[in-house]
């Protein structure tokens, strides 16, 4: 069981500390979008990451389009690997939707995770009637296109980003040829469950103990989706980083890491 | 050799569009080209816009989720496209390569990026795209479309397969019943005519003794002729079953009956009938049919003899690969193949304009071969005489 679903999620485990950390990446890329933040958390946690079904190296052919029609599908999965691999008090991380589908784990499984962190969360993408989520479905649209003509639906891999120079002391030994290789057919079909969805109800729902990270300067996920998220979860507590973009934990990881420490002491 | 090259003057004439940002994103140094395809001024761009500005919200949520992600952990990004939108709100394509320079210490100090208009290329693209869809989904409709052919293909091979089982076991049925109503009707007609011409002869005659010899040749034959209506009767019964029995056959007797029956005829045409069953003496054979057989071809010798010399007939058994084979020889008018040869187990087929030929018996004689398995062949010279060859069935391994 717990082979087919190490071949199915690329799941890998790092560290040497008693305590589990789940970090699931958001869309668009794989695990290796954690590279800058596992190695401070190595000593004191077993850190678990994966590739969500249909991304990075997991396993293409596990991609049933039905199941993955909604985040519930990822959420399930999420929760088959931590009984897979008998965590308990788990903290999970979720960047982007993953915050999400972090989310729809902890409501069918609350008494699993211990703690939740969110970096850069939405739940709903476009607009709606009082609710700003920032996009129209002309930008979702606009995004379709943009996939596709980055992928040009010839082949089913990106060119391979190669790695730049070796001078990074944080990395590990072994180097990556190719980071975020994405099938397009389903980076589209992931896109549109992604941005299309609508999480809200389900904030409310939740009882985990919750940090929410903002970036400062956000055009994915603003300051305002931020506190929508921030109001609507009980037992949430909201952390503005001091970064810009949507991806703090790649542009700034040492705030990302501080931010986490200080909430995980 | 010194070139002279002025690097400032050719930055700016650079025929791509080149800019320089900041970790956050601001640009902080461009050349001519790019403000030519943004469409914007020196003072509204540096130190004031980022990239993201240029682009649309569908595009932002791309650099955010992949290009930005991508280049941060490569190092370097190429051939990424994006629509730029010019300050006049007009919109084209451009491919966009990155490269993130740092200090020696690996911090990220600049980010380089290069970006040049793709529009006829983008337009070619397209096309290019909406073919490739347009192939996809007819492929795919000709998939199922062949699915569902290969599908209803099956579906009649079986159809077919069941059609050709119960047509063979009609024409089985055909046979069956086709040689039944020539049996019924040919075998009974040797025996009476025999009779008929028994009764002549007895109405002329005035001798006693001639009279009681006479009545006891019509005993005989009444009593073939009995038999021969009791197995029709018989048959009657087992019509029903699938398969014809093979009764227990002496080829002997069955000749000799035969014989009997056509005593008359035999007498008449002074024919010299000889036989020789040894090699094969018996077989398992339907009665009905092999007497049919014998009765059929030994009369069709005695009726087609040759006027010019006496009937020879001959009947033997041979073993033939394992098939037992009947032989009927004569030397009379013979048949000839060529003109006739396909015709000549035909229904209703005469090749002789000889009174009593009714065409019949070669067809029913085959008939009951083939029914049971067997084979019948003929070789034939005109007045020479006919070979009538046939396999009547295959023996199991010897």
């Amino acid at each position: 069981m717990l082979k087919e679903l190490t071949a199915r999620n690329n799941i890998t485990i790092h560290g040497t500390g008693s305590k589990s950390m789940f970090l699931i990446h958001g869309y668009g890329c794989d695990q290796n979008m954690w590279r800058f933040i596992t190695p401070q958390f190595k000593r004191d946690y077993k850190i678990i990451l994966i590739d969500l079904v249909g991304s990075g190296k997991s396993d293409e052919d596990s991609y049933d389009y039905e199941k993955y029609s909604s985040l519930d599908g990822y959420a399930d999965d999420v929760i088959e690997i931590c009984d897979a691999l008998n965590l308990k008090d788990v903290c999970i991380v979720g960047h982007s939707v993953s915050a999400m589908i972090c989310t729809l784990a902890a409501m069918k499984r609350p008494s699993l995770f211990k703690k939740l962190i969110m970096i850069c969360p939405s739940p709903r993408y476009i607009n709606g009637d009082d609710y700003f989520g920032g996009f129209s479905q002309n930008d979702i649209d606009d995004l379709m296109e943009t996939l596709d003509s980055n992928y040009l639906g010839w082949s089913s891999a990106m060119a391979p980003v190669i790695m730049g120079n070796a001078d990074r002391p944080e990395l590990a030994a072994e180097l990556e040829e190719s980071f975020c290789q994405n099938n397009p057919e389903i980076a589209r079909h992931f896109a549109k469950v992604t941005f299309l969805g609508d999480n809200r109800s389900d904030l409310k729902k939740l009882t985990t103990d919750t940090l929410i990270l903002q970036s400062q300067d956000d055009a994915i996920a603003s300051m305002k989706v931020g506190r929508f998220v921030h109001d609507n979860i009980s037992n949430s507590k909201l952390v503005i980083l001091e970064t810009i973009g949507h991806c703090p934990h790649l542009s700034g990881p040492d705030q990302t890491i501080d931010a986490m420490k200080e909430y995980l002491r | 050799m010194n070139y002279n090259i002025d690097y400032k003057e050719l930055y700016h004439s650079l025929p791509s569009g080149y800019f320089c940002s900041l970790p956050n994103g601001t640009i902080v140094a461009s050349n001519k080209k790019f403000f030519d395809l943004t469409g914007y001024t020196r003072e509204e761009v540096i130190g004031k816009k980022k990239f993201t500005d240029f682009l649309s919200l569908g595009g932002k949520i791309y650099f955010e989720n992949v290009y930005s992600q991508a280049l941060k952990l490569g190092g370097t990004l190429e051939e990424i496209n994006f629509d730029i939108v010019k300050k006049d709100g007009t919109k084209f394509p451009i491919l966009i390569n990155s490269v993130e320079i740092k200090d020696s210490n690996g911090l990220h100090l600049f980010t380089q990026s290069v970006a040049f208009n793709i529009s006829q290329r983008k337009k070619y693209e397209k096309e290019l795209l909406i073919a490739k869809r347009k192939a996809n989904d007819l492929s795919n409709e000709l998939i199922d479309v062949n699915k569902e052919l290969l599908s209803r293909a099956e579906l009649i091979l079986n159809q077919k397969l069941q059609l050709e089982e119960f047509n063979q076991h009609l024409e089985n049925k055909n046979r069956q019943l086709s040689s039944f109503a020539h049996i019924a009707s040919h075998n009974l007609r040797a025996p009476v005519s025999n009779l008929l011409a028994l009764k002549d002869f007895y109405n002329e005659s005035t001798d006693l003794d001639a009279k009681a010899m006479l009545f006891s040749k019509v005993e005989l034959v009444i009593d073939h002729l009995n038999e021969t209506l009791n197995e029709l009767i018989e048959s009657v019964k087992i019509q029903g079953n699938k398969d014809i029995t093979h009764d227990p056959i002496i080829f002997d007797c069955v000749f000799d009956k035969t014989r009997e029956i056509l005593d008359n005829q035999i007498f008449d045409s002074k024919a010299i009938v000889t036989s020789n069953f040894s090699e094969v003496p018996n077989i398992e054979y339907p009665k009905l049919y092999i007497e049919s057989i014998m009765l059929n071809l030994l009369s069709n010798s005695i009726r087609y003899r040759s006027p010019d010399r006496i009937a020879n007939i001959h009947f033997c058994t041979e073993m033939n690969n394992n098939e037992i084979t009947l032989i009927a020889r004569d030397n009379g008018l013979g048949i000839d193949l060529q003109k006739h040869g396909h015709k000549l187990f035909g229904l209703s087929n005469t090749f002789h304009n000889h009174p009593d030929s009714k065409g019949v018996g070669l067809y029913m004689t085959k008939t009951q071969i083939e029914a049971i398995g067997g084979s019948i062949a003929v070789e034939s010279e005109v007045d020479k005489g006919t070979t009538f060859t046939i396999a009547l069935k295959k023996i199991a391994g010897a």
